[in-house]
């Protein structure tokens, strides 16, 4: 009884935070970024969490997770172009059943890249999954039938208003049945891959199914997302799959703690935003996109590097109470911005650098890519390492009394 | 049925020139305490490797119960009935004690993936039931109360009971102990002792153990196999073994 109370609250919280995302992003419209935004970002949550269980979970390190998201946006929209016209459904039910199509293409795809992981091991599976992506997107350039490297219009309808739910659910979806392996223990033979693989094929542990699996449900996730994605956008192109997506679905995983739901869904957001958000940024009064000055970003840059080595200098050797070493952080932060301040003006009085100016949007990938080298040199395991969020945890952070969940 | 649980036949591996088991033949009936010693790079482990699928024999039958497991694919021995401990000690660092644990007793396992999936009740209970198995088995080996802790932190001897703990969990009727008592200090051997001895008499398994430590294994052992160069140099129980001449030259070196 008590099971299917939390079963239901837990699906009409769900429903409850996507209509809360839906408020605050307001109606698809051209003048309107911020709904495409979240939905894209809901589309990473999900590419992210789903490489996480083979990547993070599993330990197959595939870095070629694009080309799964492509052949489901190829697939639905071959599918919806061709076949919409003929058929009774609306178009919500219909994206619905294309979701189930993209998802068992790319399900297919995952089992085809799955097959050699069965014989090959870290580097070696990386450059198989790589060079996999890299054929997928090649041979759609090169077939006209897919509008080769034009892209592919996704012709039936427009995109439909309620885009944003179908993809939130997915990434809701996908993060729950992440967390409900992981709860149950069918989930220990996935890490138990991970940990040692010798050493749970001699527990038993069908360790080529176990693979196999985790690639199927993976890709499978990424093929229902590239289906929305065909949708919402009602264009795709190969760019849109390069091979930097990949690798960016891979940093999400890494920064956010290789294994970690919570992570890869916090670091899709973080690292989806952060460029986006630095694109947006402009002058309040001139309406000029944000300019940054050269002595304020040379005086930035100094700072930065001498706060991080501070910083690494406190973890290892600063083992003071709680209070403290948050003081101590936090002084060092204080001093880090008053002396790229100071040097900022200083540096103000040489003409030859004075004269340099930057757009805050060109140089978002600088500022995306220092922010990822300052939080692995700081936080190597990640954002959450092997962490998730429970609410044990948040009530533990939150002093407040709880019983104790038996081992 | 009386037929051994185990039975080697001039099993036989090659690695390119080197024959690093030569025509081992032994058997093991139900319920066996069988020591396999041998000086360093003697086949030991390599024998173990052949018995639970790591390695196919190049040549010669290997029968679990009469049935043929040389060559078949680990996972699929180990449901069998065979299972082992490592050597060089090989947990799931990153898992807890209890995890690593359920992942042994996980072969028995009756509910379907999307269970897990959809968190159903069933895949809910079963993974009470194996947590209460193995804390069960946790209780045998006295790690109880660590089965929270992450089990790359465990002192050396523990990881080591830790390891009997999870290949128990598989419900095995033959068990297979690689140096269980390497790293351990003389109390924590002798416990090891007892414990060896309860999980052949209380629960039942054939027990067959490669060690160095001649006291722990004349101690335990009641037939012994000495392997030396790959080949087989004596069988018996253990004071034959301690007199027998080619034991002690492969031990000591010829006498001059």
């Amino acid at each position: 009884m008590k099971f299917w109370l939390v079963r239901i609250g837990s699906v009409l919280a769900a429903v409850g935070f996507v209509f809360l995302l839906q408020s605050v992003a307001g109606q698809n419209s051209a003048e309107n970024p911020l709904y495409r935004l979240t939905v894209l970002a809901g589309l990473y949550v999900t590419l992210a969490v789903s490489l996480n269980l083979i990547n993070g979970i599993t330990g197959q390190f595939s870095i070629g997770h694009a080309a799964f998201y492509m052949v489901g946006a190829y697939a639905a929209a071959s599918f919806s172009n061709a076949f919409y016209a003929q058929q009774p459904l609306g178009p919500i039910p219909w994206i619905l059943v294309m979701c189930i199509v993209g998802g068992a293409f790319a399900a297919l795809a995952g089992l085809v890249v799955g097959l050699p992981s069965l014989r090959l091991r870290g580097d070696y599976l990386a450059i198989v999954t790589l060079g996999f992506g890299e054929i997928l997107r090649i041979v759609v350039q090169n077939v006209p039938e897919l509008g080769g490297s034009y892209g592919m219009n996704v012709k039936p309808f427009g995109a439909p208003p309620t885009v944003l739910w179908l993809v939130w659910l997915l990434a809701i979806l996908s993060i729950a049945v992440c967390r409900n392996l992981l709860k149950t223990a069918h989930g220990l033979p996935f890490l138990a891959v991970r940990e040692d693989e010798v050493a749970s094929a001699a527990m038993g542990v069908r360790t080529a199914a176990t693979k196999v699996t985790a690639f199927v449900i993976g890709s499978m996730f990424a093929g229902m997302a590239g289906a929305l994605l065909a949708h919402s956008e009602t264009f795709i192109s190969p760019d849109t799959f390069k091979m930097d997506v990949s690798f960016i679905i891979l940093t999400m995983v890494v920064l956010g703690g290789t294994g970690s739901i919570t992570g890869s869904v916090l670091a899709a957001v973080a690292l989806f935003a952060i460029p986006e958000w630095l694109r947006t940024l402009q002058d309040p009064v001139t309406k000029i996109p944000l300019q940054i000055g050269g002595p304020s970003l040379i005086g930035w840059i100094v700072a930065i590097g001498l706060a991080v080595a501070a910083f690494r200098w406190l973890q290892t050797h600063f083992h003071r109470p709680l209070p403290q070493r948050v003081g101590a952080y936090l002084g060092v932060a204080g001093a880090a911005a008053l002396l790229a301040t100071v040097l900022g003006l200083l540096l103000g009085n040489v003409p030859a650098i004075a004269a340099l100016k930057y757009d805050a949007s060109a140089l978002r990938m600088v500022i995306f890519s220092s922010t990822l080298i300052v939080l692995m040199l700081l936080r190597p395991q990640g954002l959450l390492g092997h962490h998730e969020f429970s609410w044990q945890w948040l009530a533990k952070v939150l002093r407040l009394p709880v019983k104790e969940a038996a081992a | 049925m009386t037929g051994p649980v185990l039975s080697l036949d001039k099993a036989t591996i090659r690695f390119g020139g080197l024959v690093a088991v030569n025509n081992v033949s032994f058997d093991l009936q139900r319920g066996d305490l069988f020591g396999l010693i041998g000086p360093n790079g003697a086949g030991k482990t390599t024998c173990f490797n052949l018995i639970t699928g790591v390695y196919k024999p190049t040549s010669g039958s290997i029968k679990f119960k009469g049935q043929e497991i040389g060559g078949l694919p680990p996972a699929k021995i180990c449901t069998l009935g065979v299972c082992r401990t490592f050597q060089n000690i090989r947990l799931f660092p990153a898992l807890s004690v209890l995890e690593n644990v359920v992942v042994g007793a996980f072969l028995r396992k009756s509910t379907s993936l999307f269970s897990a999936f959809a968190y159903l009740p069933p895949a809910i209970a079963e993974t009470g039931r194996l947590r209460e198995e193995a804390m069960a088995l946790l209780e045998v080996v006295n790690l109880a109360e660590v089965a929270s802790s992450r089990s790359a932190d465990l002192s050396y001897g523990k990881q080591r009971r830790l390891e009997i703990a999870r290949a128990m969990a598989t419900r095995p009727e033959l068990i297979l102990l690689d140096e269980p008592a390497a790293g351990m200090n003389p109390q924590e051997k002798e416990e090891l002792q007892t414990t060896v001895r309860r999980i052949r008499d209380e629960f039942d398994k054939t027990v067959l153990l490669i060690e160095h430590d001649m006291r722990f294994v004349m101690g335990l052992c009641e037939r012994i196999v000495v392997l030396d160069h790959g080949e087989e140099i004596a069988q018996g129980p253990p004071e034959a073994i301690r007199n027998d001449p080619k034991v002690i030259e492969a031990y000591l070196g010829e006498a001059v």
